[in-house]
């Protein structure tokens, strides 16, 4: 995959140490806390994982900017999925702004970003509307040289600690044709934030419902065209699934070397747990599955590298690393038998943070259903 | 399947109206605090469900497994925590009911009749012996009337709270199995030192403690049976708590199954409630198939065990094995078709999720419960 | 101290509602049953009223219907009635309130109830009114929709539950009859010991045949589910919603005038 290029490998081998070292200590209090470690924070901005996709001119990377978003998630992931959920929010979250705002805006913005180390949000789910991204209702008024944003938005993460938000809104009653992105920022009246969540896991990272009542925005802060938003939207998803993906790869793979180690070192009925052969046949089908996972997700990232449309790869990419996943630290936990069920041992946290990558940036049913599509599309004749 | 009798009707109405009235509302609470289900243990002593295994004889109402399997699904499916306080009291007392001496079990188990709120506790994993119960290392080595314990338990549910305790322990080590033997210890005996009370990912309505025995001394008349009759009593104890796990499993997998299939007819997406569409209908369809087989094996199960016939034993790890993977399955599941909000703690299927892996860990590992099943079916 | 509690078995009223084949009543398939919810405060209430009076009160449970219904009797006994009477009748259903005021006033009369508790209405027909015509047939007085009891010296004193939360009491000497209604009590569970000693008390069967011959006085005509109206979403500016909304009130129901 990226083996070939010496530099991704080399940044991928730095990455992994400094998260062994600096935040994999730190994990548990992350998850026990619910807060993000600003020492964790302040790391992820020196390794410039905060501004991947950022253009070149303000801090990103020139090239390989997609595959370079997966290895900082995937690697952070495989001790702290929290910590690499922040890569890729704020990568989701300024894919809008960085794709869609006229240029005095993004001089204006993003090296303060940079400067300040700010966070973006990306707001699109409402309550009434998560699959199906087409009913959103939040309205976005024109008001001569403004906009005037009403409505209400659900689970964003980074919602309470972001000072930038990409926020999707309804310009006109056409489905999903009448959509369109805006940036709006924290200080702006109007927007407050609302109930915390209690998740399952990630829970290192806050989400919240963000109430916007008659936020008034420029026009020029308009992202990309008027009613064009939900394209935007999808493009974000084929830098983002890809990302994920690395991140449920990455929660496998701290799953994995969790069980192998545990199974060198437990003894049961005299021998080493992984002498037994059924302890055999998870460890060969776990390895087995990340191996493929792998695959997946560099094809994507590869592919969106290229400037070529990688729909299909990240969706297949996405729902295969997260039930993967999910199937791996399950069977994670039942290698440590009780042990594993206790706080004490990381499993059960990589366990509960494996099951939002089934879910999150797209449900793996919503996934299929994208594949499907697009394999027909590749098939039909015009 | 068998007709239920009008009292089994009864009995289960009231099961289900507690559950729904009195358990359910407090569910997610117990969970967040890690909280030992006192209002259920005090309503269930009240009710006469705190100890239906207890014989006739001792006062109690000798309940069949069958019927018992029945209220530990109902309970299950609105909070297994709960219906685990009721697993771990059953499996406190079976070691007495089946090892113990007449004399011993008038002593001992007299006193759960009526409305009694004393709780037991079974205590057979050590750290070195979770799977392999035999490499167990607590001694108990007699000294005239008296027999001195050394060792320690861990995992051991509701341990610190218990008012007595079956505990497994070597009398001759060298006999392997049969030197094994199993004693009633009472709470607040000296030397019995309560370790930490474990943190857990679920299952957290219910106390999980360390145990350790200081030069424990206990009457010599504590001891259930025979010395030597342990290992065999462990068996036939775990024979049976494997088809209460198997039950607590299959309401915990309903209880999800319910949840997935109202919030599929009332959440709208797309135009129409997500109930219209062929992946939802695929995967409830899926998971009520597998709660239904689940359901069906541990109740036959539990059946042939109140005949005391062999065949329970087999279908009990069967049951046992099939439930608790797909409570695994159907929570998990049930999560995803909840979405985001699935996966936020107020809704309490995260909980269900949480709750169902235990089911495949606890009265043995899915990994021992297959390899007892293949060599008893593969033995000539 | 006789005392007579009569219960009804309905259905959940959870459960999926359809008409049945001939268009006059529910169909009964599908559905779950339990004891009528204002039945379980009569026989709460009347079984305190026995433990108050003590040995030489006896308690009584009655119900009108098919077989299954036995097992809300049960349900009675293990709260604590002492006997129960089941008048077999596949199609109780079927009769109106006068025919089973009847039947019951057959069984009771003579036999010198001093209580007789029944639930204030049933919630599958709700008419409300086997108490009160039982209480004529038996020429006894009676007082509805009680939401507190009192019994002292042969005389009840009851409160009852009126409009807008008004409550008035009423005293009477017994033999009388009370309807039951929601905030009376809270029905205790029955405690399996109860439930199991519930098989050994008596509970006998009667035909309705053996107690008397009726006429009803109503046939029930039609039974449907309300129109399902389209429902629309109003859209637009504040002022012109508000008088959009103003005009619908006004015209397509009965809100405004």
């Amino acid at each position: 995959m990226y083996s070939n290029n010496e530099e991704l490998r080399m940044a991928a081998n730095m990455i992994r140490k400094a998260a062994r070292e600096q935040v994999a200590p730190l994990a548990p209090s992350i998850d026990a806390t619910g807060q993000l470690n600003p020492e964790v924070e302040g790391l992820l901005w020196d390794l410039g994982l905060m501004t991947v996709v950022f253009p070149q001119k303000y801090g990103g990377m020139a090239q390989h900017s997609g595959t370079f978003l997966c290895i900082g998630v995937e690697e952070l992931a495989r001790c702290c999925a929290s910590s690499a959920l922040m890569l890729i929010i704020q990568a989701v979250g300024s894919f809008p702004i960085i794709h869609g705002a006229r240029p005095e805006l993004l001089d204006r913005l993003l090296p303060r970003m940079v400067e300040n180390r700010e966070l973006a949000a990306y707001l699109v789910s409402e309550p009434g509307a998560g699959s199906d991204v087409a009913s959103i209702r939040t309205t976005a008024v024109k008001d001569g040289d403004t906009y005037v944003i009403t409505g209400t938005k659900c689970f964003a993460t980074n919602g309470p600690v972001a000072s930038v938000y990409s926020v999707l809104a309804r310009t006109s009653n056409n489905g999903r044709d009448g959509l369109s992105f805006f940036l709006v920022e924290r200080e702006t009246p109007g927007l407050t934030i609302g109930k915390i969540e209690k998740k399952l896991g990630q829970k290192g990272s806050q989400t919240s419902e963000v109430h916007l009542e008659e936020v008034r925005v420029p026009a020029g802060n308009l992202l990309g065209e008027e009613n064009k938003g939900f394209k935007l939207a999808m493009k974000d998803f084929d830098m983002s699934r890809p990302a994920v993906a690395a991140q449920a790869l990455g929660i496998a793979e701290g799953a994995f070397e969790q069980m192998e180690r545990y199974s060198r070192e437990r003894e049961t009925f005299g021998k080493q747990l992984c002498e037994h052969q059924m302890i055999q046949q998870i460890l060969a089908d776990s390895a087995t599955l990340i191996e493929a996972s792998r695959g997946l997700v560099y094809r994507a990232a590869a592919q969106y590298d290229e400037g070529k449309r990688n729909t299909k790869l990240a969706s297949m990419a996405k729902v295969f690393a997260s039930d993967a996943a999910m199937k791996i630290t399950t069977d994670a936990i039942q290698v440590f038998g009780g042990y594993g069920y206790m706080q004490d041992y990381p499993v059960e946290r990589m366990f509960r943070d494996a099951k939002l990558t089934q879910i999150f940036e797209g449900a793996n049913q919503i996934q299929r259903l994208v594949i499907a599509r697009e394999i027909r599309k590749e098939n039909s004749t015009s | 399947m068998k007709h239920l009798t009008e009292e089994q009707k009864v009995l289960l109405e009231m099961v289900r109206d507690v559950a729904d009235r009195e358990i359910a509302p407090r569910a997610i609470e117990l969970d967040e605090k890690h909280a030992f289900p006192e209002h259920a243990q005090k309503l269930f002593a009240e009710l006469g469900l705190l100890n239906p295994l207890l014989p006739a004889e001792q006062g109690g109402t000798e309940m069949d497994n069958e019927t018992f399997v029945m209220i530990l699904e109902e309970i299950g499916r609105v909070c297994a925590s709960t219906a685990l306080l009721l697993i771990a009291q059953a499996d406190g007392m079976l070691p007495i009911i089946h090892g113990g001496s007449p004399v011993l079990k008038e002593k001992f188990l007299r006193r759960f009749a009526g409305s009694s709120t004393l709780l037991t506790a079974f205590a057979a994993t050590e750290p070195s012996a979770g799977s392999d119960l035999l490499a167990m290392k607590t001694r108990a080595v007699k000294k005239g009337d008296k027999y001195v314990i050394n060792g320690q338990k861990c995992f051991i549910t509701n341990g610190s709270l218990a008012d007595i305790i079956s505990l497994y322990a070597y009398t001759d080590p060298e006999r392997g199995p049969k030197g094994m033997s199993v004693f009633v210890v009472e709470k607040g005996t000296p030397g019995l030192i309560y370790g930490r009370n474990e943190k857990k990912m679920g299952m957290r309505g219910c106390v999980n403690s360390q145990l350790f025995f200081e030069n424990m001394e206990i009457p010599a008349e504590n001891l259930i049976g025979a010395e030597g009759d342990g290992f065999a009593n462990l068996m036939k104890a775990l024979s049976i708590n494997r088809v209460f796990c198997a039950a607590q499993a299959v309401g915990i997998a309903q209880g999800a199954l319910e949840r997935s299939i109202s919030h599929a007819r009332e959440r709208v997406q797309f135009g129409k409630p997500i109930a219209d569409l062929a992946p939802i209908q695929f995967m409830i369809a899926d998971m009520a198939t597998a709660v239904e087989a689940a359901r069906l094996l541990t109740r036959e199960a539990a059946q042939w065990l109140d005949e005391k016939d062999k065949k329970g034993v087999l279908l009990g790890g069967m049951a046992k094995t099939l439930a608790s993977d797909t409570a695994m399955r159907v929570t998990t599941d049930a999560v995803q078709i909840l979405g985001g909000a699935g996966y936020m703690q107020e809704y309490g299927v995260e909980r269900m999720m949480r709750d169902a892996k235990l089911t495949q860990i606890y009265t043995g590992t899915n990994q021992i419960t297959r390899l007892v099943t293949g060599r008893t079916l593969l033995r000539s | 101290m006789k005392i007579l509690v009569c219960i009804k078995q309905v259905p959940d009223m959870e459960g999926k509602f359809q008409i049945d084949a001939d268009g006059i009543w529910y169909s009964e398939e599908d559905l779950a049953w339990r004891m009528n919810e204002y039945d379980g405060y009569a026989v709460e209430q009347a079984v305190r009223l026995r433990e108050q009076v003590g040995a030489a009160a006896d308690l009584t449970v009655l119900s009108i219907g098919p077989d299954r219904v036995r097992e809300a009797m049960k349900k009675a006994m293990a709260m604590g009635c002492d006997r129960g009477v089941h008048i077999k009748d596949n199609d109780a259903f079927r009769k109106d309130p006068f025919e089973i005021a009847s039947l019951i006033a057959a069984f009771a009369g003579g036999k010198g109830f001093d209580v007789i508790f029944t639930g204030m209405q049933s919630q599958d027909r709700g008419s409300g009114q086997v108490g009160v015509l039982l209480a004529e047939m038996l020429g006894i007085p009676a007082v509805t929709t009680i939401v507190h009891f009192e019994f002292a010296d042969g005389t009840l004193q009851v409160k009852r539950e009126l409009e807008g939360g008004t409550k008035s009491v009423v005293r009477m000497k017994t033999p009388a009859l009370v309807t039951c209604q929601l905030g009376l009590n809270t029905p205790r569970y029955p405690t399996l010991p109860n439930i199991l000693q519930a098989r050994k008390k008596e509970l006998l069967s009667l035909e309705p045949s053996d107690l008397a011959k009726t006429e009803a006085r109503l046939t029930t005509e039609k039974m449907y589910f309300p129109e399902k109206k389209g429902g629309m979403v109003l859209e637009g500016e504040p002022d012109k919603l508000a008088d959009q909304l103003l005009a619908i009130l006004r015209e397509k129901t009965l809100v405004l005038r």
